[in-house]
Formats: C-alpha cells, structure tokens, sequence
C-alpha cells in the first residue's frame, strides 16, 4: 500500500520531468533508498512493475541504490552508520544524533529519450 | 572581388554545425539518452504542502497533534479522556481517520467538533485528505487539532501532515518490544504515551523496558503512562500538551 503511494509519486514527478525536457520515452530512473524509510525494494520494484504502464513506462529500468544510515554526533562531531537502529554515537555514546542520510525515498536521476525532431535542429 | 564572394557563403561555426548535423542523421541512429540529474526526496511536494499547513497553522495559534498507533491502542478512548479532561470547547478538534465507517467520529463528536475521514482502504493519512477534512471542519479556533491516524505502526510514519507534535501510542497489551520493531515510527514521534496502564498487572509489559527500547531511537523522546478509563495519568498528558503548544506560540513570537 505505502510503497504504492510512493511509486506513484515518483512516475508523476519523472512523467512531468519527461514533459518539461521534451522527452520521448523515459530510458531509466535511477532511485536511493534508506533503512530508515521503512520502504522495501522488492515491493517498490513490484508497484513499479503494475503502475509504470499507466504513466507510459513499460520498458523503464527502475534502479534502486540501497544507502546506509549515516549520521553525525551533534556532541563530538564524529561521522558513523547507524547500525540496528541504535541512534547513539559509535564514539562518545552520545544520543543527541543528526541523521545525515538513509531516511528519505530520493529520485536521483532519470534517463531520456530525446524526441527525434528536437535532437536534429539542435 | 574573392573576399566579397567568400562573405555571402556561410560562415565556418554554421558552416560546420551543417556537416555535424548531417553526420548525426546518417550514423548515430540512436539518438544518446540524456541524463537528468534530480537528487530530490519523492516525497518532497507533499513534506511542502505539510510545512505550509504547519505554518499557516502557528499563525493561527493552533497546535496540531498527530496520533499513530496500531489499531486497538486506544488514540480514540485518549482523545475521549482529553475532552472530558478539558471539557471545554475551545479547546479541540478532531480529524480522525480510518479505512471505513464512521464510529470514531460517532463517540468523539459529542466531546468536540469532529471530522471522520475514510480512506477506502489506504493505510495512511495523506495531505489531500487533510485538506478535505479541514474544509468539512470549517473555520476551527480551538488550541488543538488533533489527527486520529489510521492504526498502523508502519505507513503513517513516512507522512508529515504538518501536526507540530507526533504522539506514537502503545498500549500494555501490545508488548513493550515495539519500539525497535517500527523504528521510523519512534524515530519520527517525539511523544511516546503508553495507555491502559490498568492492565499492567495482567501483562507481561515492562514501562522501563519499553521507554529504554524507545529511547535507543529517539533520545528526546518524552514518554507518559496513562489510563484513558481511569483517567490516570491524563493530566500529565494534558499538561504537556499545553506546555508544547506554549512553546510553539513563543518561538512564533
């Protein structure tokens, strides 16, 4: 269901970047994904799969990176990954945590297809 | 007489862009994909839409509270108790969603201006339905609305719908092992309330347990036992809901 919602908005926002470029057909759409946003790659790749028809996409590659938790100690400032979920600092034990990366569904890039006539009068 | 005539061919930058182009339509038949390069989070138009109801919202000097939970955690017998609690009219409203009927709304409407909000089946609440809700809740001038989720430990947790202050609800019965099983959920709460403290000395709940689980998440996470049906620990909550909304009303300033 939630990983429903999300590949959604994801081929709303890659169908009007497609428009917005004058694009043909949407090669592929490269995404990053992090432990912390409760997503599953093989079910976005499935509500990929049943929904990218809808918005034109059948032959689109979905690449999805897998990213790890990073964060920095807002204490002593050191840089780790956050492992099992325990937001406390590798280094100092410290809890006050700034979560850097590894919470957020992020579209990357996209790959295109230029329309024929625009690609010749350039 | 030679330079006039060289001046009235084209010059060498066209003259070369011509040959380019003429090159391209007779080998590269596959025209090189363009990379686009986005590096935006999926959910950012609708984290937007949240930030604006969230300000229009300070503005107005009215603290949003969301409530998740799993079903059966008791958000609504909590907000049943902080009515009565309160038993006063400014003081909240009620956005309470679920995948169908109306019975939320039925037993909160007597206690304050409520709004149900049916999803058909979707296992979350989104903007959209925010804003629907809203508009069926007219002009509200109470000090709180409060978001009823749909009960869910996993989905609601990815959706700001600009409340100031995300409650996560768990009950006694539920287990106090929760907390590192729905990490974004606790992650992304700030308030932790555990309810049906009446059933502690049936269950095999631990408070400590469940507060120090939370804690390995969220650090700054404010915990609070309550009975809704006692009304035990109620004040507390009350409490620290008016000290919350407070503070948002001086960072306004």
């Amino acid at each position: 269901m939630h990983e429903t919602s999300l590949v959604r908005s994801l081929l709303m926002q890659v169908a009007d970047l497609l428009e917005k470029h004058n694009g043909e057909s949407v090669e592929s759409i490269e995404v990053e994904l992090g432990p912390l946003t409760g997503v599953e790659p093989l079910l976005v790749q499935s509500a990929f799969a049943q929904l990218a028809p809808d918005y034109g996409m059948v032959s689109t590659l979905l690449q999805i990176r897998e990213i790890p938790l990073k964060a920095q100690c807002r204490t002593c400032g050191s840089h780790f990954v956050i492992d099992q979920f325990r937001f406390r600092c590798t280094s100092c034990s410290g809890s006050d945590i700034q979560v850097l990366s590894g919470d957020e569904f992020r579209l990357m890039n996209i790959s295109i297809r230029p329309r024929v006539q625009e690609e010749v009068s350039e | 007489m030679t330079v006039n005539t060289v001046s009235t061919s084209p010059d060498p930058v066209d003259a070369m862009s011509v040959n380019t182009m003429s090159v391209n339509t007779i080998t590269a038949k596959p025209i090189p994909a363009k990379t686009i390069v986005v590096g935006k989070d999926v959910l950012s138009p609708a984290k937007q839409a949240a930030a604006e109801l969230r300000n229009e919202f300070t503005r107005r000097g009215i603290f949003i509270v969301n409530l998740v939970s799993s079903p059966g955690a008791g958000k609504t017998s909590l907000l049943e108790a902080t009515a009565r609690y309160w038993n006063n009219p400014q003081k909240m409203s009620v956005l309470v969603g679920d995948l169908a009927t109306d019975r939320d709304a039925q037993r909160l409407a007597p206690l304050a201006p409520t709004v149900q909000l049916t999803t058909g089946g979707a296992c979350h609440l989104e903007m959209p339905l925010i804003q629907k809700g809203l508009g069926q809740l007219g002009v509200i001038e109470t000090e709180f609305l409060f978001i009823e989720n749909i009960g869910n430990l996993v989905c609601p947790a990815s959706h700001d719908l600009g409340e100031h202050l995300r409650v996560v609800v768990l009950s006694t019965t539920e287990g106090d092992d929760k907390p590192g099983k729905y990490p974004k959920m606790f992650r992304t709460s700030q308030m932790l309330v555990i309810t049906k403290s009446d059933l502690l000395p049936y269950v095999p709940f631990s408070v400590e347990a469940a507060i120090h689980d939370a804690h390995l998440i969220q650090p700054q996470m404010q915990c609070i036992t309550v009975c809704a049906r006692s009304g035990d620990g109620i004040a507390d909550w009350c409490n620290a809901l008016d000290v919350a909304r407070t503070e948002m009303l001086r960072r306004r300033e």
